[in-house]
């Protein structure tokens, strides 16, 4: 597996990059996640507006074999969301950090972050599930 | 998200296992083997196929061999479709049923010589069906072999199969009829080849000894097909509309509800298995029927998503997911037959929501 972890994002456990500009956290899903999901077909968008907590489910995507859930990284109002993903899901595959971002999250609790996983701990992580 | 379960690796191997691996495919369990679901990419591997040509590892599925003076009247009493059809050199598909016309298994049956018959069967039901098979043999001059692991199966499919294929063989493939089988020489090794398939298109369907396995298989690499796995395999069979059995096909379901009325012949003067029940169908018709469907909204669609008409339960989902050469959600639905005909729209509940999804003709894709 050659997959790319850059070192300037925070990651959750559960598999989502967050980019931190100011209070607004663009969200997309890790290689990692995209490697192991395969083809993805179609991406439920977030809902708009929404105010979730960490950890709900934000949306759902479906890959080739089976449906996964997108959890919110960090609690807060869904503000934007990326709609070329409707159109075009295998972005998610091709460009996972660009591309195939798929929402930002104006965050509620900035204290949340600091509690988001270094480069080195999610490789550190994703290591031992691979073990 | 959550990647929660982890493969159980604890399976057996077919002869191609360390080839797969090599390839970078990713193992799963199925039916206790250890199979490529993918190389890289489910939906490359199915345009490979639809377009070029592409070989899969089938040797998890089951081979029979039957022998012995009474094979066709003994098949002639387990299956559905009718013997007499069929001559040397020639396959048939066929199910065969529980006396209440449920399924046992569906396969394909070829004739090598009158008292010696081919048969390849899914992986899932291997056991049960040589166990059903011996159980029913009574007074039948008939011995039944299991062959499956002595031999390794490969499924070579795609436009250009006949082409990619010719310079491995010693014999003329081209004018092999649909469901016609040879014995000939693939690489300089003993095979049996047959042009049957579940994807499609064109193809073959071959047998040999385990040992020449990896030199088979990187042959047919050479010549420029690409590896597919069971991922395409299903994807390219959902389009072709072939029933799979554990979804369209099972022991709660006869071959009339999954829409193979074709399939069951009157066999006149012949008693075979379900004949009772499934004549009754094929003449009355059934209370529910399998159909196919296009989901409306977007989304994808799955097995045992439930079917609604004005809130009421009306059948589920056997098959689903996206197409990737039609590029729309695709199904195949077990539903009441008063809303079967072309055009019925009905919803689908995908996790509390409901979608709209209308009935099509079936197939969805087939280029044979």
């Amino acid at each position: 597996m050659d997959l790319k972890f850059p070192a300037d994002l925070k990651y959750a456990p559960t598999h989502e990059w967050v980019r931190m500009d100011g209070d607004m956290a663009t969200v997309g899903i890790s290689d990692y996640a995209q490697h192991k999901l395969g083809d993805i077909v179609y991406v439920e968008l977030p809902v708009i507006g929404a105010v979730l907590e960490k950890g709900n489910a934000a949306c759902e995507i479906e890959s080739v074999k089976a449906v996964s859930e997108l959890f919110m990284p960090l609690t807060g109002e869904i503000v934007e969301t990326n709609g070329n993903i409707a159109d075009n899901p295998a972005f998610l595959n091709s460009s996972p950090y660009g591309e195939g971002w798929i929402m930002k999250i104006k965050v509620s609790n900035p204290d949340e972050i600091k509690n988001l996983l270094s480069v080195e701990k999610y490789q550190e992580m994703i290591q031992k599930e691979e073990d | 998200m959550e990647f929660i379960t982890k493969e159980d690796l604890n399976g057996t191997k077919t002869p191609l296992y360390e080839t797969h691996v090599k390839l970078g495919a990713r193992m799963v369990n199925f039916a206790g083997w250890l199979m490529p679901v993918q190389y890289e990419s489910i939906l490359k591997e199915h345009e490979t196929i639809r377009t070029l040509a592409g070989v899969f590892d089938i040797s998890h599925m089951g081979e029979f061999i039957f022998e012995g003076p009474d094979v066709i009247p003994f098949l002639q009493y387990l299956m559905v479709n009718d013997l007499k059809l069929l001559e040397k050199s020639k396959g048939q598909y066929s199910c065969m049923c529980y006396e209440n016309g449920t399924v046992v298994d569906d396969l394909v049956y070829y004739e090598e010589s009158p008292e010696r018959f081919r048969m390849i069967v899914n992986a899932s039901n291997v056991e049960k069906d040589f166990q059903w098979i011996n159980k029913q043999i009574g007074n039948f001059r008939v011995k039944v072999r299991d062959v499956s692991k002595e031999r390794c199966r490969l499924a070579f499919q795609g436009p250009k199969s006949d082409d990619l294929i010719a310079p491995l063989v010693d014999t003329d493939l081209s004018t092999l009829n649909r469901f016609y089988f040879v014995f000939c020489n693939l690489c300089d090794v003993p095979a049996f080849i047959a042009r049957t398939g579940y994807t499609g298109e064109r193809g073959f369907e071959i047998s040999f000894e385990n040992k020449y396995a990896v030199t088979i298989w990187n042959a047919f690499m050479k010549t420029g097909a690409g590896a597919a796995g069971l991922g395409a395999r299903d994807s390219l069979r959902l389009e072709a509309c072939y029933c799979l059995y554990g979804h369209e096909l099972t022991n709660s379901i006869t071959p009339i509800e999954a829409g193979l009325n074709w399939l069951v012949k009157p066999k006149e003067g012949i008693d075979f298995i379900g004949k009772e029940v499934l004549i009754r169908q094929k003449k009355e018709g059934t209370s529910r029927i399998l159909v196919g469907l296009n989901l409306l909204n977007r989304g994808i669609i799955r097995e045992n998503y439930k079917l609604f008409k004005n809130g009421v339960e009306i059948g589920y989902v056997t098959s689903g997911g996206f197409s990737p050469t039609l590029k729309n959600t695709i199904g195949l639905a077990l539903v009441e037959t008063q809303y079967s005909s072309i055009g019925t729209e009905f919803d689908i509940e995908i996790r509390n929501k409901l979608l709209k999804a209308k009935v099509v003709p079936t197939p969805f894709y087939r280029n044979i």
